[in-house]
């Protein structure tokens, strides 16, 4: 999945950055209010983390004006105050759940992983397609109960596909959603992610649409 | 004598200062004019009764004519009709100086005689007296000494009198009327001053009641108009008013940013902490959960210790109540939980911050739903003075050996759930610096039941 954090302080960007990327995220980082305004109009996110307290453009606003514009990605906000005002007006603005810092990393990944199940309208932790399952809680994808060794980039693949089974989606949409937006994109490796995965995943599982894209097929 | 206080004699009543005041200059104005009415009137009546004597006078003058033997006779009758009446009130008399013969009488005199004091005027010069009457009241009498062409050598000493009651009877009639008619123009003026001071006062009277309403947080500032002596007055106070909650917005915002600029260090701290596994590791997650307590304590005590003094603050329940359920329903939007408001009047408000009240609700609410199965229910209702709001979900509960641990700072019912475990301590905190308090009960939903009770607006 593709993530915006917005956070001005660069330990803790880094440091979401690292654990996000962790559980299998492609992050982007935004450190001031115009940015991330910016990015989250241009970029198609699947979830973003947003500060309240960003320079140049306070988070509320940044938020309000992403919604008037239609954007309906789930956010995340961080606070530091703990007041109840600010997370009623954080949820007035649009948002989707509130963390308070200083809050557990893995507090964190868990309401993110939430907010992204929810959005693909799943309801459980766990993914299931057939034999396939994955954990979105230890970013770990299993084949029959067996662990299957991914890269980053292939679970990537695999987990934006999972969180749509059934759902033709091309490879500009995969492009966009698994490669963080400073990175040298070349649409031409997602064919290779797809070969690689056909490989270690049971035959017929991701299906070639031809003219539009890949499909991800569960057996009953 | 205590001059601030509302009772202390007429320097402590506005009201009492305005009417002695007028009471005495409308007394002291009209016994004036009373006084110099009277004594004009007399002046007048008494020159008019003066010039009537003497055209008596000159008539009688005129009439004076002697007979073949010298007796002194009058050439026709004089006009007044209360000359012939016997004791009339008008009077004449004619006698010769030396007293050699016995004076001619207007028939008015009957039988009596003016017993006038011995004069010697110069000849045609006129002289007034006071003399007895024939019935012993005071008469006024003017005379005139004449020498006649036909007498020469014989000085007659001619005189008309008239009764004083003639001129004191009409002069007290005048008195009681003037007295009758300026008694009720002093009655006038009095009442009308009473109506005055009573009306120019009652600006003041609502002004109280203006302060009493923002006193009592049911008015944020006097927004009534005023008169202009009044109006910058109230003005005035508005404006310390706005100050005040100038100050207490900016003290918060600070407070917020102070607790923006440190938390977010202990987040790193934490998080960098949390991947090592040393003795230091450690000692950095403990310290930054004790700082993370402080900070959250310190800063809900200072918003509050601020927002109990100022005045004028009132907070509707509803609304915040319905934010709270807003952002339950989406943060909780996974679990279908019921969020019912089952009964809030529309017109229940707090006597205080509204921020304060969105953390004791936000508190209560929040904890309510963390352990909740399916349903989360609020009442709000009122006797007048405090608004009771109840707050039930259908969670396990809490043992009543544990309710009162709950509210001790950093102690949490679940340790694994998020949070500095400063809520419930926070609640109650605000709750009592408020005047209200808070009490956990068994719900019959069958988990927990808050009870915050707070003073109504």
């Amino acid at each position: 999945m593709r993530l915006l954090v917005a956070e001005d302080e660069p330990t803790l960007a880094a440091q979401l950055r690292e654990a996000l990327a962790a559980a299998g995220h492609a992050v982007d980082v935004a450190d001031n209010g115009r940015d991330a305004l910016f990015l989250g109009e241009e970029e198609p996110y699947d979830a973003v983390v947003l500060d309240l307290g960003l320079p140049q453009m306070d988070g509320l606003s940044v938020l309000r004006r992403w919604r008037a514009a239609g954007h309906t990605m789930p956010v995340l906000i961080l606070t530091a105050r703990d007041a109840w005002h600010e997370k009623v007006a954080g949820i007035d603005a649009g948002a989707d759940d509130y963390l308070t810092k200083p809050f557990h990393l893995e507090e964190l990944l868990a309401r993110v992983r939430a907010l992204l199940r929810r959005a693909a309208g799943q309801a459980s932790a766990e993914l299931v397609c057939g034999p396939l399952v994955l954990d979105t809680r230890s970013a770990r994808v299993s084949v029959d109960g067996r662990p299957l060794a991914l890269t980053g980039h292939e679970f990537r693949v695999l987990a934006y596909l999972m969180h749509r089974p059934g759902r033709i989606v091309s490879r500009s949409e995969l492009t966009e959603h698994i490669y963080a937006q400073d990175f040298d994109r070349d649409s031409n490796t997602i064919e290779v992610f797809i070969g690689r995965l056909r490989k270690k995943l049971p035959p017929g599982c991701i299906e070639t649409v031809r003219g539009l894209g890949y499909r991800l097929v569960c057996p009953p | 004598m205590n001059g601030g206080a509302p009772s202390g004699g007429w320097r402590g009543s506005l009201r009492q200062r305005l009417l002695i005041g007028t009471l005495v200059w409308i007394v002291g104005s009209i016994a004036a004019a009373g006084w110099g009415l009277a004594d004009l009137f007399g002046q007048h009546l008494a020159r008019q009764f003066h010039a009537e004597l003497l055209a008596h006078l000159d008539q009688l003058t005129a009439a004076l004519a002697f007979d073949g033997e010298g007796s002194p006779t009058l050439a026709g009758p004089l006009s007044d009709p209360r000359l012939q009446r016997p004791y009339g009130g008008l009077y004449w008399q004619v006698e010769r100086l030396d007293g050699a013969t016995a004076p001619l009488r207007s028939r008015s005199l009957w039988d009596t005689v003016l017993a006038l004091p011995p004069d010697s005027p110069a000849d045609g010069e006129v002289h007034s007296h006071r003399i007895d009457g024939p019935e012993g009241e005071p008469l006024r009498a003017i005379e005139r000494v004449v020498r006649p062409e036909e007498r020469p050598g014989q000085a007659w000493r001619l005189v008309v009198a008239a009764d004083e009651g003639l001129l004191s009877v009409p002069l007290q009639r005048f008195n009681t009327q003037l007295l009758l008619a300026l008694g009720i123009l002093a009655a006038g003026l009095i009442a009308a001053a009473v109506v005055q001071v009573r009306i120019g006062l009652q600006p003041l009277a609502r002004l109280r009641h203006g302060l009493t309403q923002v006193r009592e947080g049911s008015a944020l500032a006097i927004t009534e108009r005023f008169p202009s002596e009044i109006q910058p007055l109230v003005d005035e106070f508005n404006g310390v008013l706005a100050r005040n909650a100038e100050m207490l917005a900016r003290a918060r915002t600070q407070a917020g940013n102070l607790a923006h600029a440190v938390k977010t260090p202990l987040a790193v701290l934490a998080n960098a902490a949390a991947r090592e596994d040393g003795v230091l590791a450690r000692l950095v997650r403990e310290q930054v959960a004790t700082a993370h307590i402080q900070v959250d304590h310190h800063l809900a005590r200072a918003r509050a210790a601020a927002a109990v003094r100022a005045p004028g603050l009132r907070s509707p329940l509803r609304p915040a109540i319905a934010g709270l359920l807003r952002v339950m329903e989406r943060v909780h939007a996974e679990r279908g939980l019921d969020l019912v408001l089952a009964a809030c009047p529309a017109d229940a408000a707090f006597r205080g911050e509204e921020q304060d009240l969105q953390e004791m609700l936000g508190n209560l609410i929040d904890n309510a739903c963390k352990w909740a199965h399916r349903r989360v229910e609020i009442t709000v209702e009122g006797d007048g003075d405090h608004w009771r709001i109840t707050i039930d979900d259908d969670g396990p509960g809490l043992p009543e050996a544990a309710r009162e641990a709950v509210f001790d700072r950093g102690v949490r019912a679940d340790e694994r759930t998020p949070g500095s475990g400063l809520g419930l301590s926070i609640v109650r905190e605000l709750a009592q610096l408020y005047g209200g308090r808070i009490e956990l009960q068994a719900s019959p939903a069958g988990g927990l039941r808050a009870v915050l009770v707070l003073p109504a607006a």
